[in-house]
């Protein structure tokens, strides 16, 4: 019997001239976890997404065992043994739990027509509990709960009927530490039971980690598939890039001084439920970072400095003695905020690149009687999707329509653009791929040498450690700790703090 | 077992609190009117007569929940409600099915104006708002076409679902039936999929399409419903043209806004059941008070945004359009 689980065969997709897939051709095995990897754009998820039925390809087979597959939406992927598990969010508002996990297998539960809501909360108990999720009601309002458990109700319901291949989109990084350690077992479950996981993910040590086989994309195509064992970091870099990829990563300075001269003071600031009596100061030049578990407050401190919580206490002072307390307030004195949640409160995602660019910017764009030329607003946004190397057809493409990482790179071009002297990033490297996590690196190295600061929010501890000048812990919404940029740190140091 | 106790008891507790504040609703919007005029409004069987006349745009309201929760919208209630009544008295009446003819004919005819008003947005792609107003004026004028221009009177020996109990019994098969579809059924998860996220609730095999005309035949039907209850209140339908049966829209969207601000608490019919009620007793109330209909219309208009506003919790950040 054959070894071989899916054939993808000269499989093509093409979104208006942008060609996603050209040609693409490799197996995925029985019992294995088969990473999927490639930059921004490369085409991972326009792939398994085809497979899954979201997107229909263009040309060529995807072969399940043997047998042809197209599916034209995700029941119909799942019927024939697929589920797949995004990067964003994929439960809905306004069902239960059990609704959401049974969306679209219904039938089972129908009798004449009518719905058996009581054995369908039975079964999702029942499912939940065997999942180690029994905090999780199956008749509670999905909305009730937060995106890393809804992420993890997602796991229940793209896996429960033991699927042939489940694939994982990016979805590590929603997760906090233990959210992972869940999904993790669960991938290994699946591999034990004989079957495929098709995992994504920009994060290259966890591929090394829980992956058996590798296959790298570059711009829609085929590059190579390697066995895990068989290659490190730097090869797969390399595959991923097309060149090795030199030059510093992270910052390789220990020993700057960082400037007495405080840009922004925040005092006895509390959020009701989030974050409680937080005071610290960020200097002029400074790379502030924000660690600790998802759930420990951190990424709130963005939004209070940015004056977007609600509720808020305490307060946001900048050097000049301005008082942040609201949005407009504090773009209008030259602060950026990126919020981790990239999709729902960073983009207007049926808006063109060009105007999510120029968006804060109108202001400085329009002339003395306050028109706006289009000319001009292209411009601008077109200088700066390129200086973040933006994959696109040009500025006028939908948001929508682009990776997730190309998604994060326009929400830090219309901050650049804005030549913003406070930057606020929560998660900014999130679902971003190496070369252009080394870009960002740099970018912020940039800002720092050239007097800006930057508020780093972020749960990947090694980032934290190589580009901030201080790093504040935060833990169930207080500050628990502060470590000052230094040669020896390592994420032990930081985990000690975090639990 | 403890979790289960847990999730009803909380179940229940949100369940009272929405029924809690309707009760309160209903006894301050009577509590007022009672105080300004004593004499001649709020006795037990006026409330009975004001809740018998909110039956009829309950019943319609429940209907158009269908469409709301996913988003969408119909301004050819009034036009759909006028049409259904004068083919149903036709079919009644002119054909001499008698009740059978009333109903077969005013549900057919609500039904097929729904599914027109569904199918024509869906194919069209243009917004429902637009579709229906411009449906509206060609539905209005069939019926005056069918009417020959002349005022549509139902015998009134074909009148029961005008009074107790006919038009009682008819109310609550409908709210059953609407209940049932919405609880029970895949239309009911899939009409608040839809309305929560189309594009997933697309991904998950859902046809959208389909559901959004079955939203507007279920609507339809309802409303034909409605019609057959208000032909056989008020005896007689006059076909009026040039977008005058827009003023039938006003009360049943009311209710069907009750049943929107309380769909949270998990209890949207009964809202709009009680919602159509507060709404009448303020009717009536005005008209205990012979006060002009252009006041009644000011303070209807913002008893209706107050109501909503007290009764719609918005949590923080959330975006409302």
């Amino acid at each position: 019997m054959s070894d071989i689980r899916l054939q993808v065969k000269d499989v093509s997709k093409a979104f208006g001239i942008t060609k996603a897939l050209k040609d693409v051709s490799f197996n995925i095995n029985k019992g294995e976890i088969h990473a999927l990897i490639g930059e921004n754009g490369s085409g991972k998820s326009t792939l398994t997404n085809s497979l899954a039925g979201i997107y229909q390809k263009d040309s060529g087979s995807f072969i399940l065992d043997g047998k042809e597959v197209n599916p034209v939406n995700q029941v119909e992927a799942n019927n024939e043994g697929i589920s797949i598990i995004v990067q964003e969010l994929g439960t809905l508002d306004g069902l239960t739990v059990a609704e959401n996990i049974f969306l679209g297998h219904e039938d089972s539960f129908v009798k004449m027509g009518i719905k058996n809501t009581a054995a369908m909360n039975r079964k999702a108990t029942e499912l939940l509990k065997k999942y180690g999720f029994e905090r999780i009601k199956p008749s509670d309002m999905i909305e009730n709960y937060n995106f890393e458990d809804r992420k993890l109700i997602e796991i229940v319901k793209a896996t429960y009927f033991d699927p042939k291949i489940v694939v994982i989109d990016e979805t590590t990084t929603a997760l906090s530490r233990e959210g992972r350690e869940e999904l993790y077992k669960h991938m290994n479950r699946i591999r034990e039971e004989g079957n495929t996981v098709i995992f994504i993910s920009h994060d290259l040590p966890e591929v090394l980690k829980m992956s058996d086989t590798i296959t790298v994309l570059r711009d829609g195509v085929y590059i190579d598939t390697v066995k895990s064992a068989d290659i490190d970091e730097d090869g797969l870099k390399k595959l991923m890039v097309g060149r090795d990829v030199t030059g510093k990563y992270y910052r390789a300075d220990y020993d700057e001084k960082v400037s007495d001269e405080v840009v922004m003071k925040v005092e006895d600031v509390s959020v009701p439920g989030l974050i409680s009596h937080i005071s610290f100061e960020l200097h002029k030049g400074e790379i502030l970072g924000f660690g600790g578990l998802s759930e420990s407050g951190m990424h709130e401190i963005g939004k209070a400095c940015f004056g977007a919580s609600f509720d808020r206490e305490g307060s946001v002072t900048l050097s000049d003695g301005t008082q942040i307390n609201d949005i407009p307030t504090a773009i209008e004195h030259s602060i950026a905020y990126t919020s981790k949640d990239r999709d729902n409160e960073s983009l207007v995602m049926n808006q063109s690149i060009r105007d999510n660019i120029c968006l804060p910017s109108l202001d400085d764009l329009s002339n003395k009687v306050h028109m706006l030329s289009d000319k001009k607003l292209k411009e601008f946004a077109d200088l700066y999707a390129k200086k973040m190397s933006t994959k696109m057809q040009s500025v006028d493409q939908f948001v929508s329509n682009l990776s997730g990482g190309n998604k994060q790179k326009v929400v830090l071009a219309r901050w650049i653009g804005k030549d913003s002297d406070i930057l606020l990033l929560d998660s900014p490297t999130r679902g971003i791929d190496i070369k252009v996590k080394q870009d960002i690196y740099q970018l912020m190295d940039t800002m720092r040498k050239s007097g800006k600061s930057i508020i780093m929010i972020s749960e990947e501890l090694m980032e934290l450690i190589g580009m901030c000048d201080r790093i504040i812990i935060m833990k169930d919404g207080k500050i628990n700790g502060e470590l000052e940029r230094n040669k020896d740190m390592d994420e032990n140091s930081l985990i000690a703090k975090m639990v | 077992m403890n979790t289960s106790v847990e999730t009803a008891g909380k179940k229940l507790s949100g369940q009272l609190k929405g029924y809690l504040l309707l009760i309160i609703l209903v006894v301050i919007s009577w509590g007022i009117f009672k105080i300004i005029t004593p004499d001649n409004f709020g006795s037990a069987s006026n409330m009975l007569s004001y809740f018998e006349a909110s039956l009829l745009a309950a019943v319609g309201a429940v209907g158009f929940y269908f469409v709301m929760v996913m988003g969408m919208f119909d301004f050819s209630i009034g036009a759909n409600i006028m049409l259904s009544a004068i083919v149903g008295c036709v079919f009644a009446n002119r054909f001499g099915l008698g009740y059978a003819g009333l109903i077969i004919g005013a549900l057919l005819t609500g039904s097929v104006v729904g599914m027109l008003n569904g199918m024509f947005y869906v194919k069209l792609r243009i917004p429902s708002m637009i579709v229906t107003t411009g449906l509206a004026l060609i539905y209005e004028s069939i019926a005056n076409f069918i009417a020959g221009g002349v005022e549509q009177t139902l015998p009134s020996d074909l009148r029961a679902f005008g009074q107790m109990p006919g038009n009682i019994i008819l109310a609550i098969i409908a709210f059953a039936i609407a209940y049932l579809l919405l609880n029970y059924t895949k239309v009911g998860t899939y009409t608040y999929a839809i309305g929560s996220n189309e594009f997933v609730a697309k991904n998950m095999g859902i046809k959208v399409n389909l559901y959004k005309i079955l939203a507007f035949i279920i609507s339809g039907a309802f409303l034909g419903i409605m019609a057959v209850l208000t032909i056989s209140y008020g005896s007689s339908m006059v076909a009026v043209t040039g977008m005058a049966s827009m003023t039938r829209n006003f009360v049943p969207t009311m209710g069907c806004f009750f049943g929107l601000a309380f769909k949270k608490y998990g209890m949207p019919i009964p809202a709009i059941i009680i919602g159509e009620f507060v709404i009448n007793i303020i009717f009536f109330g005005f008209i205990a008070l012979g006060a002009p209909t252009a006041i009644q219309d000011v303070i209807t208009g913002f008893a209706l945004l107050i109501i909503v506003t007290l009764t719609t919790k918005v949590a923080k950040g959330e975006i409302v359009k």
